[in-house]
């Protein structure tokens, strides 16, 4: 009973104090106040939520929907990872945002949103069940989507309808996947390693049962950025406020890997698709995404934007390390997922930092900026080399674990051919990230030393990004205990 | 209780409605009178269903063994709970909505007389009597299209009058051949036809089936009979709300399931070639009306697109042939209803306040109207179907049940599909108009010259309510679902 009145705490407590802030907006005058006021609800629910963690393993119904659906919650390993990296990584960017929302307008109303969003990812993390995911799945969408159109600009509006539109549907084709698993007997509650074969009520033919898992992964890769369903992402992540794409980009993509995570492993169960045509064709789609997206990078000239394409190539790594459906795969999948989301919100935070300090944008304009604002770049510079994966940086163990992962599947070409795109977008991860790093501190010849102003952040937006740095760094260099954990959770899941 | 009562509820608006002209009473007295008559009905109309008569009442014999008579049964309940329920709040709105209209007095009499009737197809025993109020629910309700006189209203309502009578006559046909080919006109859970006397000629029956599907799915607007519904969207917003979303296009629904579940029995149809042509026009209507609705941009007639897609929804819910999919079309019957009655209503207030009826002039607008555009927005995420909404419920009836019968019938699957892809197109056409209300683009702010509030209460009371019905049976719907699960199984 104590679990339960805890998650129910730590998911309303930010909820509504976000609606809270809705329908005052702009009544409580006094900015400090206010936001002292939004860092202790952060920090709260982040208190509550990693009190929850330390519970044993629980299952609770909170409320019966109907008589068949109920909203389930749960705690486990998979929880415990998603939901301390999802409080941690939003307290920071509200840290951040206390800063950065002073030049946007309605800050109010990004808050307000900001919090709701937070209680539902704490719920989203929780689901216990398909459907309770599902809810909370649509929820984040509707939630977020504030987040993304929040300076209102005609790109912003039209953006967020692109990201509400792309959401919706991938989530409608996981919802077909969710119909078909409860109507042969899928509704229990998510148990490691799946259950969908050992039912006795099961009898759907494996061919449909195949057909509806490939669907409900691309469905939820939606959400992650997979390719076909990738299209809004580099789109929708950069028109929003810095601090919004950070977590956008760093926590929501995650968001889908985690249903699919549940679908997969805790619900069908990885030996059903093992050799199956859905794996290969989930591997090709997650290697399409991964190279794709750094050739995009690479391309791109807009600092947010090429960090948007970026990221839909490194949540695709992520997938690629469930899709080989091994435990080394599994830990390099979960390491990465931390990784890059503490990697992707140190860079987003970092572009976020530019256009507040300069309203640069485009990288050709970052020339010589690590001479104004050292740390800022020291920090992109540090967390680049994590994502390229240079050792010892944490970015090279999860890369290690992923290639392993890839090698062991033994299946004829891909076994080899994973590893090799793997480096080749590293190596694009290398050319788009480390030239900003290289002229920023060496701006050559042109660069007239004497305009030169310092222009670092306050500790508001400094710390948030400092900490971001030290976790990629020092998870690299002792990464024991954390791989440890990884290694019983993907041990628990996969047989 | 006795079952004579059961004809005060159709009699009395037919009489009262058709009193008000000769009386000449001033507008004020005259809604007075209304409200307590409409109110006085559904009371009665409720308590017929709290303690329901077990026997039938006869009002009179046609020829043979014809009889004009009314019961309540399990599903005649539910409906006659929905109309009852709805009816008083309309008209509430209506006073308000029509208060600077011209020839109100014959607009209400219309409005109300249609309410005896629609509570006459709801508790018609057998398939004559529905068939006569079938056909009486188009001669009243013509009016009520044409009451704005101007040139597109009447040939809204000429070209309304064209498809129902057409509709009523293949119904007809279905009437016949129930007669020669039944036990008994009556509705029996399960079906009255007999084997025997059909004999072989059970080919002939299914072509029979078909065109009265269509007959009676011109009111619920199903493929290629769809064509009326938008048209008809210029009568006032009390009309396209209460009737084109819920008494006229619902007693179609209502029909067809009275006609499939208790005339020609579902075992009969089952897997036959009419079964999966019954179950393509449903989809086929709900691609149309979906499609169509992010097309339009005319607000209201978007919304009536919106309702031939929903529409097909119930009646792809009971071409599946399975208890579970009367089950599915009785909640999206109930659910639809209230959630789209809200979003009319939300469309009407937004015309009525501002005189806004095209969907891109709305950017902005949700600052203005607060109120309404919550619940427009509420009533939108049900209509897309959303968890925690009463729409997301009745979609899972209707998937569970195409589940269920795809185990057998392979094609079933499409119909879940087809479902998706609406709910996608729903998201698409409500929430445009929702999030381009409440978030507009720079520059295309309302100037806050422009005097625009939010209605009186007795537009918000009827809107409120409907919000939070939508809220409730979202997340509490189980009791309600245990009812309908009863008359599933005929022993409510």
């Amino acid at each position: 009973m104590t679990a339960m009145y805890l998650f129910l705490a730590a998911m309303l407590l930010p909820m509504l104090s976000g609606l809270f802030l809705l329908f005052f907006q702009g009544k409580l005058k006094n900015r400090t106040l206010k936001c002292i006021l939004i860092f202790l609800v952060m920090a709260l629910t982040a208190g509550l939520t990693v009190r929850l963690m330390c519970f044993e393993d629980y299952q609770l119904v909170l409320w019966h929907l109907t008589d068949k659906l109920d909203i389930l919650v749960r705690m486990d390993n998979m929880t415990r990872l998603f939901a301390g990296m999802t409080v941690t990584a939003w307290t920071l960017g509200g840290v951040f945002a206390f800063e950065y929302m002073k030049h946007e307008e309605k800050e109010d109303r990004y808050f307000g949103f900001y919090l709701i969003v937070m209680g539902v990812l704490i719920g989203l993390d929780h689901a216990g069940n398909l459907i309770t995911l599902y809810l909370f799945f649509e929820l984040m969408t509707l939630s977020s989507l504030p987040l993304v159109l929040h300076t209102l600009t005609h790109d912003a509006v039209m953006a967020g309808l692109k990201y509400l539109f792309y959401s919706v549907a991938g989530a409608f084709l996981a919802l077909f996947g969710i119909f078909y698993l409860y109507a042969h007997g899928a509704g229990l509650p998510f148990c490691e390693g799946g259950y969908l074969m050992v039912l006795d009520a099961y009898s759907g033919s494996g061919k449909m049962t195949l057909l509806v898992l490939m669907l409900m992964i691309v469905g939820f890769g939606t959400k992650a950025g997979m390719f076909p369903l990738h299209g809004w992402l580099p789109t929708a992540h950069p028109v929003a406020p810095a601090p919004a794409s950070a977590v956008l980009s760093g926590i929501i993509t995650k968001s889908g890997v985690l249903a699919i995570i549940r679908v997969v492993f805790y619900t069908v169960g990885a030996d059903v698709l093992r050799g199956s045509w859905v794996q290969y064709t989930w591997m090709t789609l997650a290697l399409i995404t991964v190279f794709m997206g750094s050739m995009m990078a690479y391309k791109e000239q807009v600092l947010k934007k090429r960090l948007a394409y970026s990221t839909v190539s490194q949540v695709s790594y992520i997938l690629f390390g469930l899709s080989v459906l091994n435990q080394d795969g599994m830990v390099g999948a979960l390491s990465h997922f931390v990784f890059h989301s503490v990697v992707k919100d140190c860079l987003f935070l970092v572009a976020g930092v530019i256009i507040y300090k300069t309203g640069k944008k485009t990288v050709k304009e970052l020339t010589g900026i690590g001479k104004e604002m050292p740390i800022t770049m020291w920090c992109f510079t540090l967390v680049s080399i994590t994502l390229v994966g240079i050792p010892p940086t944490s970015g090279f163990i999860s890369k290690w674990y992923l290639a392993e992962g890839s090698l062991q599947t033994g299946i004829g070409g891909y076994a080899w051919f994973g590893p090799v795109v793997l480096l080749l977008s590293a190596m694009l991860t290398a050319g788009y990230l480390l030239p900003i790093s290289i002229q920023s501190f060496f701006p050559g010849e042109g660069y007239h030393y004497q305009e030169l102003r310092k222009k670092e952040p306050n500790l508001l937006m400094l710390i948030p990004m400092l900490l971001f740095t030290a976790a990629a760094v020092v998870f690299g260099m002792f990464p024991g205990r954390f791989l440890g954990f990884l290694q019983m959770t993907a041990a628990d899941v996969i047989r | 209780m006795s079952s004579v009562y059961l004809v005060l509820p159709v009699v009395l608006p037919i009489v009262g409605g058709a009193l008000m002209p000769i009386l000449h009473l001033p507008d004020k007295k005259r809604n007075l009178l209304l409200e307590i008559l409409v109110l006085l009905t559904s009371a009665i109309a409720l308590l017929c269903v709290y303690r329901r008569p077990e026997a039938g009442f006869t009002l009179f014999h046609l020829t043979g063994n014809l009889d004009f008579a009314l019961r309540l049964d399990g599903l005649g309940s539910v409906f006659t709970c929905l109309i009852a329920i709805l009816w008083p709040l309309s008209t509430l709105y209506a006073f308000e909505y029509m208060r600077h209209e011209e020839r109100t007095t014959s607009f209400f009499a219309f409005y109300t007389m249609t309410y005896g009737v629609t509570m006459g197809i709801a508790m018609a025993e057998n398939l004559v009597t529905m068939y006569l109020f079938y056909e009486l629910l188009t001669l009243v309700s013509v009016y009520l299209v044409m009451h704005p006189m101007t040139k597109k209203a009447i040939r809204a309502s000429r070209t309304y009058l064209y498809y129902s009578i057409g509709g009523a006559a293949f119904a007809f046909i279905s009437l016949i051949f129930v007669i020669v080919f039944g036990d008994t006109t009556d509705f029996i859970l399960g079906g009255v036809l007999n084997m025997e006397k059909i004999g072989n000629n059970v080919s002939t029956m299914l072509f029979v089936y078909l065109l009265s599907f269509w007959g009676f799915g011109v009111k619920a607007a199903v493929f290629p009979f769809q064509g009326w519904l938008p048209k008809a969207s210029v009568a006032p917003t009390p009309v396209t709300a209460l009737l084109h979303a819920v008494a006229v296009v619902k007693s179609g629904a209502f029909a067809l399931m009275r006609l499939t579940y208790y005339c020609f029995g579902p075992d009969f149809i089952r897997g036959t070639w009419v079964h999966f042509a019954v179950m393509s026009i449903a989809m086929l209507s709900i691609i149309y009306g979906s499609t169509m609705a992010v097309k339009e941009t005319h607000f209201k007639r978007r919304l009536a697109f919106s309702t031939i897609s929903n529409l097909s929804y119930i009646v792809l819910a009971l071409t599946m042939m399975s208890p579970l999919g009367l089950l599915a079309g009785i909640s999206h019957l109930v659910f639809h209803a209230v959630m789209k009655i809200g979003s009319f209503f939300s469309a009407g207030a937004i015309l009525h306040q501002s005189k806004k009826e095209y969907v891109d002039e709305l950017d902005g607008l949700a600052k203005k109207m607060p109120f309404v555009f919550t619940v427009f927005t509420l009533c939108g995420l049900s209509l897309i179907g959303i968890p925690l909404f009463a729409g997301f419920v009745s979609k899972w009836n209707i998937a569970a049940a195409a589940m269920e019968v795809g185990e057998q019938y392979p094609y079933a699957y499409m119909a879940v599909m087809v479902l998706l892809y609406s709910a996608l197109m729903t998201a698409v056409y409500i929430l445009t108009v929702a999030i381009r209300a409440w978030f507009p683009d720079r520059g295309k702010e309302l100037h806050s010259n422009e005097k625009i509030t939010d209605p009186n209460w007795e537009m918000k009371l009827p809107l409120g309510l409907f919000a939070i019905t939508v809220l409730v049976f979202g997340v509490c719907s189980e009791p309600l679902m245990q009812v309908f699960r009863a008359v599933v199984q005929g022993t409510f």
